[in-house]
């Protein structure tokens, strides 16, 4: 018995120690520096981000991908916020890279982008990322690697099947909300329309489209430093809409499982759903039954669209700033040209950039996607995706507290005001 | 072989063999076994209530110092946090909802398995399975049996010609299809009541046969009162638990559709140990760590006070 | 007939599973779903697990629990040991310190411990996982220790000292054997207890290869940019996380529900 007890504490000890020292050992010789990368693409993906990052040649700098789930990217990234051991270069959204930043946590890289060398100035990537990228000060935290558009992938040979026109450029609310209702409810589908972000937390800013498109008033004026939440008469109709849409059964409720959707999609079970982009890259690898496309949002006057971008941010505490830029500069410029065509995943925000990814789409015969997500980046009025403000989580409990009831019919429209009145006392207050 | 070695000097220097019971080192043996625990007593309850109460009155998010706001928390979480009531409700609706259905559940389960057939064993031990298996692997295998197009649930209602459900995606049956899944696991429930019921002495039913005590007289009278302390400590233990679910709510719905599953645990999960590069807010997940607490002390002692109504114990107290 | 009830409401959600574990990805979302898979994809079982990288997960499991599971005893019964059979001042007050600590929410230290293990460097190593195990940490074991130590007669202990036995020398040699069932049953609930621990792992350890497989196995199901879970490799790779208690709990039934029994019946004392 106590021998049993003497070697697994021994074992303990041993082991305790390897799991202690695993990874901290930082590369602080006279040798190359380890730059760290950390993305939250699929395995796939990330096996190709790999190669690329092979291909960036310097004797001084060695890069390092590290593996992350894709599932788990945000617990991640949040325990190692708080353990400071933040990867020198991680994929980062726009409201992680605007709060991070402003509590210093961030390397800033404006001043080197806008007085950069060569091809890698700030002029050459899409003017809106640039903008939105920066904090009220002008500092920027990171740099945008990645455009989000938006739009809604249908099913083709279902549309065909009702004899309904395909949804295309143009199309407006009340196309899309008639044809969600002739294709509800036939045929192992249940509902026409899958539109998480019109139901779920960032539904008010999606909602948003309609009434700038309406030429009304949008949600709000900034998603990076609001200064004020409108709802006008135009925003208050495309939530009538919606919410009568819902009462028929045309249209998911909130509260809808959206995780499985687009597999569901892809087995014809879900005619229409709001997404991004970056579905394309996982249909071409797994090859649904259907026949489909992607069109942009419909509109009522205007084209709009909504906006988004993601990117790569770098720490306070990285061990070698101009190395760290060297790399960052190989990702956003060589290393799409390798990962997009077997992957694509989004144009990136580096516009030279950009052409492999069209490419990529055209060679797989994805031609809707090439339209809608053209049409998307040079579209004139766009919204932000929501808020990235310090206090946006508790937005997200206002919306889960009226702005879901307001759609199942819980709660009359009219407390869409009581809403925004909310949500402008947060902002006056900063949380 | 060290340590006792001295210890067998130490006492045949102190006054010969064959003397136990030495008052001196029995005070100083125990000590030393129970040293680990008066450590860990300190370190993980005391130091956690102090401190956490004291983070419960500032901001804090985890980086930087924390600043001191007094009640500030308290006052954002019971007059502007629209997510707070909800939390309650859905927490209190669970544990109405989990405990008396548990212990009944428990309670008839064991009382079946208590009778002697072929097979008892058997139904015995796979009314026990669920509550071995991990529980993340079955709180996910849960969450695809209700899934309401492609799960086990609603194709087996269909073939029944019952009718089916949304599940966890609709606002009412979210919170009862969580307690659902928690019942799976009455197993462990079942086991201690079936100990206890093992525990009541045979002649107190071989006399309520004599005197001609029919089945819910002898069950009514006679068993259950036998065993209502062991009742007691499980009504305490059920509910000190339910109040702090924290798996079933996260893995199968994270606080969906609406409020209604988001738990009191869950929310201070979500504040605490926020997600996607946002800003834990600790100070304020520790206030609602605090509320979660009197709440739980406020529930033990209500049941604790009233148990001597109810329960029956022939024996002096310890 | 009710026994066929309760049974099948048992064991068919398993069943379920290992069908899903052998259909397709694709096979999993067909509606109205099938109750056999058209086809057996027994490689399921082999893509699921490598795909989170199980071997170095079940690895990772075993080694924290066992260590748990050890350090959990061990205090427990040595706790119980001198709470139960040593006479010395205060052993009433702590016996009630200890089990006051059930009610102790585990809430409550989740936050100042964490801020605690960051500041002593614990953080992303297995340490909060085990440690805590070393000193105490589940009341309920204290409790069950000493309820099985008072059920011993002193004539033992008496005997053991007139052949000249140390506490410690009684306390393992003596004690330890006549308690078996309590310790196999503190053995298989710590063992339960950290092979599913889910929530301490996910908050203090982000390096995914010191993850244990109750972590890793979540990995499955959190979607991230819009792409559904991969039901079929979960399944089968769930139905190999639940091989190890399943086997050990068939293993110790007896010693276990005997070992349960006496937190039924000397309660009541």
């Amino acid at each position: 018995m106590k021998r049993i007890i003497g070697t697994s504490l021994a074992c303990a000890g041993l082991l305790t120690a390897t799991a202690c020292g695993g990874s901290d050992s930082g590369d602080k010789a006279d040798g190359p520096v380890t730059v760290t990368v950390m993305t939250w693409e699929s395995p796939e993906t990330n096996t190709a981000i790999k190669k690329a990052l092979e291909g960036f040649k310097d004797d001084q700098i060695k890069v390092q991908l590290i593996d992350t789930p894709s599932g788990g990217y945000g617990d991640k990234l949040a325990s190692l916020t708080q353990a400071k051991k933040l990867p020198d270069l991680f994929w980062c959204g726009n409201d992680t890279e605007q709060q991070y930043t402003s509590q210093g946590l961030l390397v800033d890289w404006s001043k080197k982008i806008e007085g950069g060398d060569g091809d890698f100035t700030a002029d050459k990537f899409v003017g809106s990322a640039m903008e939105n990228w920066k904090t009220g000060d002008g500092q920027m935290g990171g740099l945008p690697s990645l455009m989000n558009t938006y739009g809604v992938w249908y099913n083709a040979d279902a549309f065909k099947a009702a004899g309904i026109p395909e949804p295309k450029a143009g199309w407006s609310w009340d196309d899309m909300y008639s044809a969600a209702g002739k294709l509800a409810n036939k045929g192992g589908v249940k509902y026409g329309l899958v539109a998480d972000q019109l139901t779920g937390a960032d539904g008010p800013f999606t909602m948003s489209m309609y009434s700038v498109s309406a030429d009304g008033a949008p949600f709000t004026d900034n998603v990076n430093h609001p200064t004020k939440a409108e709802i006008d008469g135009k925003y208050t109709e495309g939530v009538e809409k919606l919410a009568a849409a819902i009462k028929s059964g045309a249209v998911a409720p909130p509260g809808y499982d959206a995780s499985n959707v687009p597999a569901l999609f892809s087995g014809g079970k879900v005619p229409m759903m709001f997404g991004g982009q970056w579905l394309a890259a996982g249909f071409q690898t797994d090859k649904p039954k259907i026949k489909y496309g992607f069109a942009p949002f419909p509109q009522v006057n205007k084209p709009t669209t909504l906006y988004d971008s993601v990117g790569i941010c770098t720490p306070q505490y990285t061990a070698d700033e101009d190395a760290t830029y060297k790399v960052l500069e190989y990702i956003n410029t060589k290393v799409w040209d390798a990962v997009l065509p077997a992957a694509p995943v989004a144009p990136p925000a580096y516009t030279p950039a950009q052409e492999s990814y069209f490419n990529a789409l055209t060679k797989a015969g994805q031609n809707t996607v090439v339209d809608t997500v053209k049409a998307d980046l040079a579209a004139e009025k766009t919204v932000g995706v929501r808020f990235t403000t310090q206090w946006a989580s508790q937005v997200v409990d206002l919306t889960t507290a009226y702005w879901q009831p307001i759609l199942n019919g819980k709660k009359p429209t009219s407390d869409l005001q009581t809403y925004v009145g909310k949500i402008n006392d947060l902002i006056k207050s900063q949380g | 072989m060290n340590r006792d070695g001295r210890r067998r000097a130490d006492r045949a220097g102190k006054g010969g063999r064959g003397l136990s019971r030495n008052a001196g080192s029995d005070v100083k043996a125990a000590y030393l076994f129970i040293s680990p625990a008066i450590i860990g007593f300190t370190v993980f309850v005391v130091y956690p209530l102090v401190r956490s109460f004291y983070l419960a009155l500032t901001k804090y998010n985890g980086l930087s110092d924390p600043v001191f706001v007094g009640l500030g928390n308290f006052r954002r979480l019971f007059t502007v946090d629209p997510a707070f009531w909800p939390s309650l409700r859905a927490t209190g609706y669970l544990v109405l909802l989990y405990v008396p259905l548990s212990l009944a559940i428990g309670l008839a389960l064991a009382v079946f398995c208590n009778q002697r057939f072929a097979g008892v064993r058997i139904v015995r031990t796979l009314a026990y399975l669920p509550v071995v298996l991990p529980a993340v692997a079955t709180i996910t295998l849960w969450k695809f049996i209700l899934n309401p197009q492609v799960g086990l649930a609603n194709t087996i209602l269909a073939k029944l010609h019952l009718p089916t459900s949304d599940w966890l995606q609709s606002p009412a049956m979210s919170m009862p299809s969580i307690v659902i899944v928690m019942l799976w696991g009455v197993g462990g429930t079942m086991i201690i009541f079936l100990a206890a019921l093992q525990a009541v002495p045979n002649e107190l039913y071989e006399a309520a046969r004599v005197d001609g005590a029919g089945p819910y007289s002898v069950f009514f009278r006679i068993t259950l009162p036998m065993i209502s302390p062991i009742m007691l400590l499980q009504v305490i233990l059920q509910t000190t638990a339910a109040l702090q679910t924290f798996n079933q709510p996260k893995i199968l719905t994270n606080g969906g559709p609406g409020f209604s599953t988001n738990v009191l645990m869950l929310s201070i999960y979500n504040n605490g140990f926020s997600n996607l590069g946002r800003i834990p807010q600790l100070g304020y997940a520790s206030a609602q760590v605090w509320v979660l607490f009197i709440v739980i002390i406020a529930v033990i002692a209500l049941t604790a006070k009233f148990s001597s109504l109810w329960t029956y114990s022939d024996n002096t107290p310890d | 007939m009710t026994a066929l009830f309760i049974c099948s409401v048992m064991v068919v959600p398993l069943l379920w599973m290992i069908t899903i574990g052998l259909k397709s990805g694709t096979a999993v979302f067909e509606v109205p779903p099938r109750l056999l898979p058209r086809e057996f994809q027994w490689s399921n079982f082999v893509n699921g697990p490598e795909a989170i990288r199980f071997p170095r997960l079940l690895l990772n499991s075993t080694i924290i629990t066992l260590l748990s599971v050890l350090g959990g005893v061990m205090t427990a019964m040595m706790a119980g040991y001198a709470l139960a059979r040593l006479r010395f001042p205060g052993r009433k007050v702590w016996f009630y310190l200890f089990v006051g600590s059930m009610l102790l929410p585990g809430v409550v230290g989740l936050i100042p411990l964490f801020q605690l293990y960051k500041s002593i460097g614990w953080y992303d190593t297995w340490l909060p996982l085990i440690v805590p195990a070393f000193f105490g940490g589940n009341p309920l074991f204290i409790f069950l220790a000493r309820q099985y130590f008072m059920a011993i007669p002193y004539s033992i202990d008496e005997a053991a000292k007139i052949d000249g036995a140390g506490h410690l020398r009684i306390f393992v040699s003596v004690m330890l054997p006549l308690t078996r069932p309590a310790w196999i049953t503190m053995a298989i609930l710590a063992f339960q207890a950290s092979w599913n621990d889910f929530l301490n792992p996910l908050v203090y350890l982000y390096s995914a290869d010191k993850w244990p497989l109750s972590v890793g196995m979540a990995q499955f199901v959190s979607p991230f940019a819009g792409q559904t879970p991969n039901w079929s490799y979960y399944m089968a790779t769930n139905l190999l996380y639940m091989l190890p208690p399943l086997i050990i709990f068939f293993a110790a039934q007896r010693y276990f529900i005997q070992g349960l029994g006496s937190l039924g019946s000397t309660t009541q004392k």
